[in-house]
């Protein structure tokens, strides 16, 4: 046997990958013009601005602790404002239930959300409305649409037929075929994924508060071009134990939703 | 009287399923269908139900399925007419068809749906008296105790009988049963046919069953498919003979099964 062939071609991938690895590298570097120098000169720059992030400014607490109200708020209106939405364009792209037409134009919706970030949904609402809460709260709901509704549309699609069939035997309409099959069956599901919808909320609420909406993602934003970088560190304190209290709590609550399977 | 009448099925291929099957069902009749798998029985219980169009024939329920005893041929219909068709239809499926994740007491009031508006379904669902009667239901099939319970977590045997109570709820004219013990071991099936039988007594009950010893002994009659014909129609106590005709192809099948087996066998042995 002839080992040669193989000797070569071992070292033949890697050897590409790394190579096309590093010309990308490069590429990309020139055409953002970052410069190791300048990277390295950034760093000395910026280890003696990190000094001046501390210590926190624990006075501006009862302004941040407001602000990061108004972040949840923005959550909790946003995402059940979302899973209504997305509950409709669900039932409306799960092809089990829904007609052929109507089907294809959820698809379409839901997908072309999936392709959207939210902070792109914001400035577009922004155009149209102004930048504030409403449009924020509005982003966030539309931005649930193509994880929620994609979700629960392939759940659907699992249903057994044979369930779904044997309700329609008795002579059962479409809605009611949606109300005593489909809903028992998703609904512990749809939940969760809503409760873990909340959680993302919840990030992308401080994200779009920076963009100008409001929020604790506001006043970092604020205190950062202000140069009030105490106050900085605040704001981040804030905004890390908000993310780790929402992650907490939907993480029990998805727990107890899955293992028992009781939505209330 | 339910007749069918030569009901033909032939797919796009060309290949036929059905090949002009007709019976009649009276009042009082308890009727067996009996097959090897692929002969056709659930095919035309399943057009029965209106849930396949055949290609050629027609189904026609005498009064049954019409509020104002009109003739009614189910293969004709579509959307209203047939779900008004089909809350007369008690059909039972196999217990693993309910929804698992609603109670017994919830399976069994499904089975009025369709005699409920669809607004009320969504604002309050099913009225006390319903829910009362629903559990009547579950008494008869001795399954009352369990009324609460998640139909996902019950057994086979006690799903299928479930699936029974749903239909007596729905208190429809003709009992159409799609293999209702199959899943089930010898006990739990004859549990199962005793409280079927019955029913026969002021409705038909038509079902299609696999086991002929279970049809003989409840069944008032029985029809026996093979390849898309009906090939007896008659006294459910069927000779030796009969039965081999009838399962023949599965016969053959399971002897050439076994013959390989020993083949195999045999060559270990070596």
């Amino acid at each position: 046997m002839n080992l040669s062939g193989y000797k070569i071609s071992r070292y033949k991938t890697p050897f590409i990958f790394t190579v096309t690895l590093i010309i990308l590298i490069y590429l990309s570097a020139d055409a953002t013009e970052v410069s190791l120098s300048e990277f390295l000169d950034g760093w000395s720059h910026g280890s003696r601005l990190l000094l001046e992030f501390f210590p926190p400014d624990w006075s501006k607490i009862g302004r941040m602790l407001h602000a990061s109200l108004l972040t949840i708020a923005m959550a909790l209106i946003a995402t059940p404002m979302g899973a209504l939405i997305s509950f409709l364009f669900g039932l409306a792209a799960a092809k089990n239930i829904s007609y052929p037409g109507l089907r294809e134009v959820a698809r379409v919706v839901i997908s072309l959300e999936r392709a959207l970030p939210e902070i792109v949904i914001l400035l577009f609402l922004a155009a149209a409305l102004g930048l504030g809460l409403y449009p924020g709260i509005l982003a966030l709901a539309i931005g649930s649409i193509g994880m929620l509704g994609r979700l629960l549309a392939d759940a659907i699609e699992e249903i057994d037929e044979k369930a779904i069939e044997s309700v329609e035997t008795v002579g059962a309409t479409r809605s009611q075929i949606i109300r005593y099959s489909i809903i028992p069956e998703v609904l512990p599901s749809f939940v969760a994924n809503s409760i873990f919808r909340f959680e993302i909320n919840i990030r992308n609420s401080v994200l779009l508060g920076a963009v100008g909406v409001g929020g604790i993602g506001y006043e970092l934003n604020e205190s950062i071009s202000l140069m009030d970088y105490e106050a900085s560190t605040m704001a981040i304190i804030m905004i890390i134990s908000l993310v780790f209290v929402a992650e907490r709590i939907s993480d029990t609550i998805r727990k107890k939703v899955s293992k028992t399977g009781e939505v209330m | 009287m339910i007749s069918v009448e030569n009901i033909t099925k032939v797919l796009p291929s060309g290949k036929v399923l059905l090949d002009g099957i007709s019976f009649k069902v009276k009042k009082g009749e308890f009727l067996g269908i009996l097959g090897a798998s692929g002969a056709g029985k659930s095919l035309t219980l399943r057009c029965m139900v209106g849930l396949i169009k055949p290609t050629d024939g027609q189904i026609i329920y005498s009064k049954e399925l019409d509020d104002d005893d009109n003739p009614i041929n189910i293969c004709e219909l579509k959307g209203k007419k047939l779900r008004n068709a089909r809350k007369h239809l008690g059909v039972i499926f196999q217990g693993n068809n309910l929804v698992k994740r609603l109670t017994a007491l919830e399976n069994v009031m499904i089975g009025r749906l369709g005699q409920i508006s669809p607004l009320r379904t969504w604002i309050y669902g099913f009225t006390d008296a319903e829910a009362e009667e629903a559990y009547e239901a579950l008494k008869q099939v001795k399954m009352e105790d369990y009324s609460n319970r998640r139909v996902g977590s019950l057994s086979g045997g006690e799903q299928q009988r479930v699936a029974i109570a749903r239909a007596i709820f729905q208190n429809p004219s003709v009992y159409l049963a799609d293999e209702p013990v199959s899943s089930l071991d010898p006990k739990n099936a004859k549990k199962i046919l005793k409280l079927l039988a019955p029913l026969a007594e002021n409705k038909p009950v038509i079902g299609v069953f696999h086991q002929p010893h279970l049809v003989s002994e409840f069944c008032t009659r029985v029809i026996a498919v093979k390849d898309g014909s009906v090939v007896y129609d008659g006294d459910p106590k069927l000779s030796e003979e009969q039965l081999e005709m009838i399962y023949a192809d599965e016969l053959s099948s399971i002897q050439k099964e076994a013959e390989k087996m020993s083949l195999i066998k045999k060559s270990k042995k070596k």
